[in-house]
């Protein structure tokens, strides 16, 4: 199985702070990471490598030269083989855009790398958390997709997914070629070890550029192919605690909440007593 | 372990090369001139695991991958709850199989990225996975091993030595503390309780002693004045029955200096 993983370099969001009076993210100092959604991702990957170990993982990114690093993780962790899409022209993205790019980038490695069975995207990136460019890809790319994916695996010629629900998990079995996004699974993206490592600090990441992709329409990339724009950015105002009923009878904790509500004012002129 | 404080022998501590090291060929290099050095002198390398929730290659990975000695008395390694069942397994086998004796069991300082044992994956009852039910896992599955535990005298004192009885009863050989900024009456306290327990006593050896700020639970001032070198040797003349762990030790000037100073 041939297999592309999709992968986005962020800043740490658990370490991020906002400026108060700009309201705009305080990126100095910030680390940049793997985006762990895309790490479950690859880590799926893997899994079906260690069942078919000619299973082949190629890993892509789109973004800044410094992206270069989340592919060395990559390399060291699981893939095989790692591509960065940078370029002046892609700058100012928004989902749509990227994912014209993503895709337009995954046709010109298959042309290299072979057709990919599967794409495998994380289900969001945790600076942006819109879930937008993974199915934005498989409607680009013209292929089925299966969203909120806990694992895959070989099966029939596609894969069978355990994709996440409310409800539970939901068994979808779908063809090849086809995209998946992952969510959380049980598990974390394997440890490199130091001679992936070693070998991944070496290897060779080709730069595609605007000039790999001749048939690009330019009209949908970077800010002008945007139709996104962003009137404002604001933090919300913070939840308050609330309140926690721990009454240990449920007839106890409806009457104490009814209370609650009655102290406030909230049902004054509903008309109706609740006495009991 | 008793040994280690008759002989005068230090633990030092060195902090295995980073998953995101951005050059790991000269961290790995580094690393093995540390581990040589200490070796070489007689003392007991202590090799951190995932130290402040950041992830590092493990000490068996390490010490296989640039083959380097293992002498049983002279080497310990760190062993935290932050691994998967699996993990935990293939460590332990690992660090068997290269004759590895000393463990320091702690539940450890994790990070999101990083999986943690749960009770199930131990076979024990409760809500979370600490040291002590990691200290019976081991004692039950891989009885060579010698492991001691941690003691942090910044702790609530009954807290803290209710949780030392549970894990001396989980079968902890010896004892090693936080940092020790100089007299610590609760550090006393515990030598007294458990006087035929080897304890072993951390100095902290950077001139940095506000990033200690965390650990004894005050701020330090980042301008505090702070020599640790006389802070060991005051240890040292203190607490005669205890061994010495030595973090963040200074290899190029404080190294040569340390020899002198528990003789």
């Amino acid at each position: 199985m041939n297999i592309l993983v999709c992968v986005k370099q962020v800043p740490d969001t658990t370490e991020i702070r906002i400026d108060p009076e700009k309201n705009t993210l305080i990126r100095d100092g910030v680390p940049s990471i793997l985006n762990p959604f895309d790490g479950y991702a690859l880590e799926a990957a893997a899994r079906l490598k260690d069942k078919d170990p000619e299973t082949r993982i190629v890993v892509v990114s789109m973004g800044p030269p410094q992206a270069e690093k989340a592919l060395r993780a990559c390399l060291a962790a699981a893939a095989d083989r790692a591509y960065l899409v940078s370029g002046r022209a892609f700058g100012g993205s928004d989902t749509l855009a990227t994912s014209y790019i993503l895709a337009s980038a995954i046709r010109t490695l298959e042309e290299r790398e072979g057709p990919f069975d599967a794409v495998f995207c994380g289900k969001q990136a945790i600076d942006g958390d819109t879930a937008q460019v993974g199915p934005e890809i498989a409607e680009q790319l013209g292929r089925p997709q299966v969203t909120c994916a806990l694992e895959a695996f070989a099966e029939g010629g596609g894969l069978r997914v355990h994709k996440e629900v409310e409800e539970g998990v939901e068994v979808i079995d779908v063809a090849a070629p086809c995209l998946v996004t992952f969510t959380k699974p049980a598990w974390n993206l394997r440890y490199p070890t130091i001679r992936r490592k070693l070998a991944a600090d070496k290897a060779e990441i080709p730069v595609l550029g605007e000039d790999a992709f001749p048939a690009i329409d330019r009209t949908r990339i970077g800010l002008a192919g945007s139709p996104t724009q962003v009137k404002r950015t604001f933090v919300p105002p913070q939840k308050t605690g609330g309140v926690t009923i721990r009454e240990e009878q449920a007839a106890d904790a409806a009457k104490k909440l009814l209370a609650l509500l009655d102290g406030r004012g909230v049902l004054a002129g509903g008309g109706e007593s609740h006495g009991s | 372990m008793k040994n280690h404080i008759l002989e005068k022998r230090y633990h030092i501590e060195i902090i295995p090369p980073r998953h995101d090291a951005d050059d790991l060929e000269s961290d790995l290099a580094t690393f093995a001139e540390k581990y040589r050095r200490v070796m070489d002198s007689g003392y007991c390398v202590c090799l951190t695991d995932n130290a402040m929730g950041r992830m590092t290659f493990q000490g068996h990975e390490v010490i296989t991958e640039l083959g380097l000695p293992v002498e049983p008395e002279q080497v310990m390694i760190h062993l935290n709850t932050f691994h998967s069942k699996e993990q935990l397994d293939e460590i332990l086998t690992a660090l068997q199989a290269l004759g590895v004796k000393y463990l320091l069991v702690v539940s450890g300082d994790g990070a999101p990225n990083m999986m943690r044992l749960t009770p199930r994956d131990l076979g024990s009852e409760g809500l979370s996975v600490t040291s002590v039910e990691l200290l019976r896992y081991i004692r039950a599955n891989y009885p060579g091993f010698v492991p001691g535990v941690a003691f942090n005298p910044y702790e609530p004192a009954e807290a803290e030595f209710a949780k030392m009885e549970r894990k001396m009863a989980a079968g902890a050989s010896f004892i090693i503390t936080q940092p020790l900024l100089g007299r610590n009456e609760m550090f006393e306290r515990l030598l007294a309780k458990y006087p035929d327990v080897p304890v072993i006593a951390e100095a902290w050896m950077s001139k940095r002693a506000y990033l200690l700020s965390d650990v004894v639970g005050y701020e330090i001032p980042t301008d505090a004045a702070y020599d640790p070198v006389a802070t060991l040797k005051e240890l040292v003349a203190l607490y005669p029955r205890c061994g010495f762990y030595l973090s963040i030790l200074g290899f190029k000037t404080q190294y040569p200096l340390i020899g002198d100073i528990w003789k």
